[in-house]
């Protein structure tokens, strides 16, 4: 038999109407086989619409039961057996007997590769890396699109909803936003670090600085923050914002904690770094009490018995990994963290001019500590382990520290302090080579036997990392610290001890400071619940849930190239001798220039896209066609002028399912494909703007748009009023409206004064913007319990129960 | 060559109008049964046996309204077949639409056309001038497509009869089962049924004696590129590739070093591949397709790489948009080529683009996409030599490549 005689030829066979679940009575069946499995399916309707009633999987991204099927986006080919090659399951009616094959490696394999193509074409993307990649989540792309368009301070109030300290962060923040930015598929990431420190430091020079919301009313309750280093003050700010009272215990005498004594004045000016603090003491109820050390000067159960009611534990790290080698004690032999601290304060350290300093380690301290050094005269060298690529600090600091004349020796572990008059005089070191990987997936440096060689010097400052100092915890019953020395606390932040809450450097370990802040946030989130009640497994439910790293799919971006705005540097010789801050900031027109390269990775469309579901199913993670010429690409340009729907043709992937809704279900015809060869696109005629055309605004194109590339508009209902007095009660907006919002009673009209009852009167604000003022009283649900009031005129089918 | 087969359809010596006459009073299962007795294969390119093809559309038509499309469209512009065939022999053309229509049950016939053909259309409209008194009820329209590779696609070509933008439509179902405003349609081409009228006069087994046993019949050639006498023959199949070069004289000027065959579409064959039989069977096992029966001499200042590249920026300027693979895939496919001959090739390009060829054949929609992977399969077969010297040598093979592009495709993943 021909193919074509296998085909019943008869109009009836369009095979779009079918059925989800099950089949009605009385439907003529067949019986087909899909991977093996014997299904029944519906005479006449696709394989796929088969397919899917019995649970099968089929990738489609053109396919929508109301329409004709187009066969367009190539997913939902199966192998039939009797065709050659594989078949659209969507264009193709079930026969009796039919062998489906659905699911093989190599349909999974082609599959793929049509999702390849849809990606490299697709000029935009669903969830900005660089908001998954930052700690604290910061919304990266909305206050980089606030600073292009000149809306500084606001910019500076979104990065402060969950970073409160953008200027401090904008200089010394390691920058994992940037390492992920997809700007740098086109060319070059985005300076996102400097371009929030702008906002920072211009919110800096306002009186009162901007907050995030406004600080909420007083709960009554209290909050003790013990350390007010990044951790502490994140949590304090974010308490205190929730309306509850916040008191910041610190052990020094002023505000910072690592950033004041661990970070060097050259990385991070103090005077303006208490300018950013001090945001904290500009809330009510926040007060800080300096000189005042845990285990010292009070105990948690002092501050429990003096009525906090929940406390936050953020004290740091302060104590200096010891090297477990001889001639450790000796004079010479220097703690990293006490060195920077003394510096920090002004107190006399033991580096000078003409000292030769010996830095051990290859993490943030350690530059710090040997960049110090170089500004204070000395002659340095670093010495690590392993390579530069396995060093911890950030690869500029690395590359600024040579530049500014320190010698850095790689693969050389320390074996003693060599000693002469009572003084360490020099350090022995044994080369090292890469072995295996270890835990961290860094390659374990190995001795090589007979390879030692000494480097002189007079002062060694091992920083091979910090701890907590936990000495206090013998006299406080129910914390728990685990074998690295941290603080035990769970998906909540809190300790074994209700109430308490621990969070930053001695909870983790030594890490960033921007992932310090993050957790100050989640714990002064976490306080606020707990203080409220809540039950804490479910809060840490919820974090854990919250902070799940969601995965990402690899999308070709395109724009115009255009290198990042550089940032001014302090030259390098000028820095020998001088903490003067390297980074002289942006000033407002960089700052602009550079927010605007963001390619904004944003999609409102996010969790409904279906390409992003199976892009992320057929495992989408790296792409081969990038970074090839213009021509390659298409960048076009939004319509956003349509009232309700917005149209980006960038995310647009042909499948043509809006041109079948518009033109064989509403009958606008709105959409075709239009343009030639690799340029077609689905858009209007002439590409005008969907205002021009004969657009209902029924919003059916937007409702089965598989990607973002058609999105209803946020709507404000606050625009929406109704005109009482010119209504005539047709009912056409019941009709149109794609989200039922006005269908909801056979009384739509009654639905509509709900709806003003409801969400507008209640809220003033809104009332009071209205053009239009109800001229009679509204009844409310819960006034008409106790009243019967007349109801506004309304037109038959007759007035509706109120009191129902 | 049988001189007995040579120049069938354009010198033939035939009252078409006759014939015509003769085949309407036929019985229309009696008419499909010659048709399908003499083996007679469409002409425009896939080769499906006509007798079929008019036993389908009966079928489906089962009484009601059915169309007959005679596609005169040349969509390959090196190949003007149609063209040659409605200026020289016009009438074989309109009354052997008029006796496929009698076969299924058409009353509506469409001749389509290119619209730059001015002469073909002036020539075929004065012909159904006097052809019309004698059709009696079919009514035979000439319609002209919008221009471009596509508008001769089967299916394509019924959208812009039905007034939408030259697209592909998936089959099945085929024209013949759902066509024209979704009644069965016979799409034909036009060479296809010239030949009707001259099986309708000779018989299905005259017809058969020119040509092969599985390709009956003379086929319609345009031989161009370097050779002495570029133009339209009418070759018996079963020739090769040699004889029809002869025929036209020869190749010419510099070293022989391919032929294209099929159109823009097709594969290059080597050189050393004269030998090789024209056929629809023989073709398709040397990795190309008859396509439009363009045959093309390519010389040995060509580089194949860039050859190929160019293809495809043709192909990628015209596909009709709708599936990923051809409106993706063409573009793509033309960049790394690009990049390859722009001395910007890795090794590892070769095997991307096997993959390349065969999503593009095997998840294409029509046959725009499904053969042009015929381009990849056959030049890196062909023509290992002149990819390997752009990727490993970074040298041009002939010296002729200019860069075309100063960066190739690169893998990224997401960071």
């Amino acid at each position: 038999m021909s193919l074509i005689e296998q085909i019943q030829p008869s109009e009836s066979q369009i095979p779009t109407v079918s059925h989800h679940g099950e089949i009605p009575s009385g439907q003529p069946v067949c019986q087909i086989t899909i991977d093996g499995r014997a299904i029944t399916a519906v005479v006449g309707e696709s394989i796929l619409r088969a397919a899917q009633r019995a649970g099968f999987n089929v990738p489609t991204l053109c396919d929508d039961e109301k329409l004709a099927p187009a066969a367009a986006c190539r997913m939902c080919l199966v192998d039939v057996e009797g065709f050659e090659r594989p078949m659209p399951s969507c264009h193709l009616p079930v026969e009796t007997g039919m062998t489906v094959t659905a699911t093989s490696d190599g349909l999974f394999t082609m599959r793929k590769q049509n999702l390849e193509y849809i990606l490299s074409d697709h000029n935009a993307y669903c969830m900005p890396p660089c908001q998954v990649g930052c700690p604290t989540h910061i919304d990266i792309p909305g206050y980089l699109e606030l600073m292009a368009k000149g809306q500084h301070v606001e910019a500076a109030r979104l990065v402060k909803e969950v970073l409160p300290f953008p200027y401090a962060l904008g200089l010394v923040c390691p920058a994992p936003c940037q390492e992920v930015c997809r700007r740098g598929l086109v060319e070059e990431e985005i300076a996102i670090r400097q371009c929030h420190g702008y906002g920072g430091e211009l919110s800096l020079e306002m009186e009162e600085a901007p907050t995030p919301f406004p600080q909420e009313a007083a709960t009554g309750k209290r909050v003790a923050v013990i350390g007010a280093g990044p951790a502490g003050l994140t949590c304090a700010y974010y308490a205190a914002l929730k309306g509850h009272a916040v008191t910041v215990f610190e052990m020094e005498e002023k505000q910072g904690g690592m950033l004041r004594y661990g970070i060097p004045e050259y990385r991070l000016p103090k005077v303006k770094l208490d300018k950013e603090l001090n945001s904290v003491w500009q809330l009510r109820a926040t007060e800080f009490k300096g000189g005042m050390k845990l285990g010292r000067d009070f105990t948690i159960d002092d501050l429990l018995a003096q009525g906090y009611d929940a406390i936050f534990l953020g004290i740091g790290a302060w104590s200096s990994n010891p090297l477990r080698i001889p001639g450790e004690d000796l004079p010479g032999v220097i703690e990293a963290i006490s060195y920077l601290r003394q510096n920090a304060s002004g107190d006399p350290v033991p580096v000078g001019q003409k000292s030769r300093v010996v830095v051990m380690g290859g993490g943030f301290t350690t530059f710090d500590c040997a960049r110090t050094s170089r500004r204070l005269g000395a002659d340095v060298t670093v010495v690590y382990r392993r390579s530069r690529k396995e060093m911890g600090a950030h690869y500029t600091e690395v590359d600024d520290a040579e530049h500014e004349g320190i010698k850095l020796e790689f693969f050389a572990a320390p074996v003693r302090i060599v000693e002469e008059s009572g003084r360490a005089a020099g350090v022995e070191f044994q080369r090292m080579a890469l072995g295996e990987p270890d835990a961290s997936g860094r390659r374990r440096p190995v001795p090589i036997e007979g390879s030692e060689f000494i480097i002189e010097c007079d002062t060694v400052i091992p920083a091979i990392g910090q701890s907590p100092v936990l000495d206090w915890m013998e006299t406080t019953p129910g914390v728990r610290k685990t074998r690295r020395e941290t603080i035990v606390a769970n998906g909540a932040l809190m300790t074994d001890r209700p109430g308490v809450f621990a969070g930053g450097d001695c909870q983790m370990g030594p890490v960033t400071v921007i992932q310090c802040v993050a957790q100050g946030k989640l714990a002064a989130k976490a306080i606020d619940r707990y203080l409220a009640g809540d039950d804490m497994a479910r809060v840490a439910a919820e974090i854990r849930e919250e902070e799940k790293v969601p995965e990402l799919i690899d999308i070709v971006p395109y724009k115009p190239e255009e290198p990042q705005v550089r940032m001014p540097f302090l030259p390098f010789a000028d820095r020998v001798k001088s903490f003067q801050l390297i980074e002289k900031g942006y000033d407002k027109g960089a700052a602009e220039k550079e927010a605007a390269r963001c390619l904004q990775c944003v999609c409102p469309d996010v969790g409904r896209c279906d390409l992003q579901r199976l892009s992320l199913e057929h495992g989408l993670t790296e792409n081969r066609f990038h970074r090839a010429e213009p021509v390659d690409y298409h960048d076009y340009e939004y319509d956003f002028s349509h009232d309700f729907i917005l149209r980006d043709l960038n995310k647009c992937i042909n499948c043509t399912q809006c041109v079948r809704i518009c033109r064989d279900v509403i009958g606008a015809n709105c959409y075709g494909l239009m343009g030639g060869g690799y340029d077609s696109i689905v858009t209007t005629p002439w590409n005008v703007s969907l205002s021009y055309t004969d657009c209902v605004s029924c919003g059916a194109c937007a409702e089965t748009c598989p990607t973002g590339a058609l999105m209803m508009r946020e709507r404000d209902l606050q625009t929406y009023e109704l005109d009482v007095v010119r209504c005539i009660y047709c009912g056409d907006c019941v009709e149109v409206c794609p989200h039922g919002a006005l269908g909801e009673t056979p009384n739509f009209e009654l639905s509509t004064y709900q709806r003003f009852g409801v969400t507008v009167l209640a809220k003033e604000e809104l009332a009071a913007a209205r053009t239009w003022k109800p001229s009679e009283h509204i009844p409310l649900a819960s006034e008409s319990k106790r009243e019967r009031i007349r109801p506004p005129e309304i037109r038959p089918p007759g007035p509706p129960r109120w009191n129902a | 060559m049988p001189s007995s087969a040579a120049y069938r359809i354009l010198d033939a010596e035939i009252d078409a109008a006759h014939e015509r006459d003769r085949a309407r009073a036929m019985d229309p299962e009696q008419l499909i049964a010659l048709v399908e007795a003499s083996g007679l294969r469409g002409r425009g390119g896939a080769g499906f046996p006509l007798g079929r093809k008019l036993a389908a559309t009966r079928a489906s038509a089962a009484g009601g309204s059915a169309y007959v499309v005679a596609n005169a469209y040349d969509a390959d512009p090196g190949s003007p077949l149609a063209r040659t065939i409605l200026l020289k022999k016009p009438e074989l053309v309109i009354d052997g639409l008029a006796i496929a229509a009698a076969a299924v049950g058409a009353t509506s016939g469409y001749l389509y056309l290119r619209p730059d053909g001015e002469s073909a259309k002036r020539a075929v409209e004065r012909a159904l001038e006097v052809a019309r008194p004698a059709l009696g009820d079919l009514q035979v329209e000439v319609a002209l497509g919008p221009g471009g590779f596509m508008g001769g696609e089967e299916s394509a070509l019924l959208a812009v009869l039905e007034s939408r933008r030259a697209m592909a439509r998936q089959r099945p179902p085929y024209p013949a089962q759902q066509g024209l405003l979704m009644r069965p349609t016979l799409v034909s081409s036009a060479e296809t049924l010239a030949a009707l009228p001259v099986i309708v006069r000779d018989g299905a087994d005259a017809f058969k004696r020119v040509g092969t046993e599985t390709s009956p019949g003379t086929k319609l050639v345009s031989v161009t590129g370097a050779v002495a006498s570029p133009g339209v023959y009418e070759v018996a199949f079963g020739v090769t590739l040699g004889e029809i070069l002869d025929r036209a004289g020869g190749a010419t000027g510099k070293t022989f070093k391919g032929l294209h065959v099929g159109g823009p579409t097709g594969g290059i064959l080597n050189a050393t591949r004269t030998g090789v039989v024209l056929d629809y069977e023989s073709l398709k096992a040397a990795g190309t397709h008859l396509g439009s029966a363009q045959i093309r001499v390519i010389t040995s200042d060509v580089c194949i790489v860039n050859e190929a590249a160019m293809l495809f920026d043709y192909l990628s300027k015209e596909t009709c948009g709708l599936c990923v693979p051809c409106r993706v895939g063409t573009k793509r496919v033309e960049g790394i080529l690009e990049g390859i001959y722009s001395d910007l090739g890795r090794a590892d390009d070769l095997p991307w683009l096997d993959q390349l060829a065969d999503h593009l054949q095997q998840f294409s929609l029509c046959g725009f996409g499904i053969t042009s992977a015929s381009i990849l399969k056959t030049t890196m077969r062909e023509f290992p030599d002149d990819y390997r010297r752009h990727i490993d040598e970074k040298s041009c093979p002939t010296g002729t490549c200019t860069p075309a592009r100063s960066r190739r495709y690169e893998t990224m993943a997401q960071p």
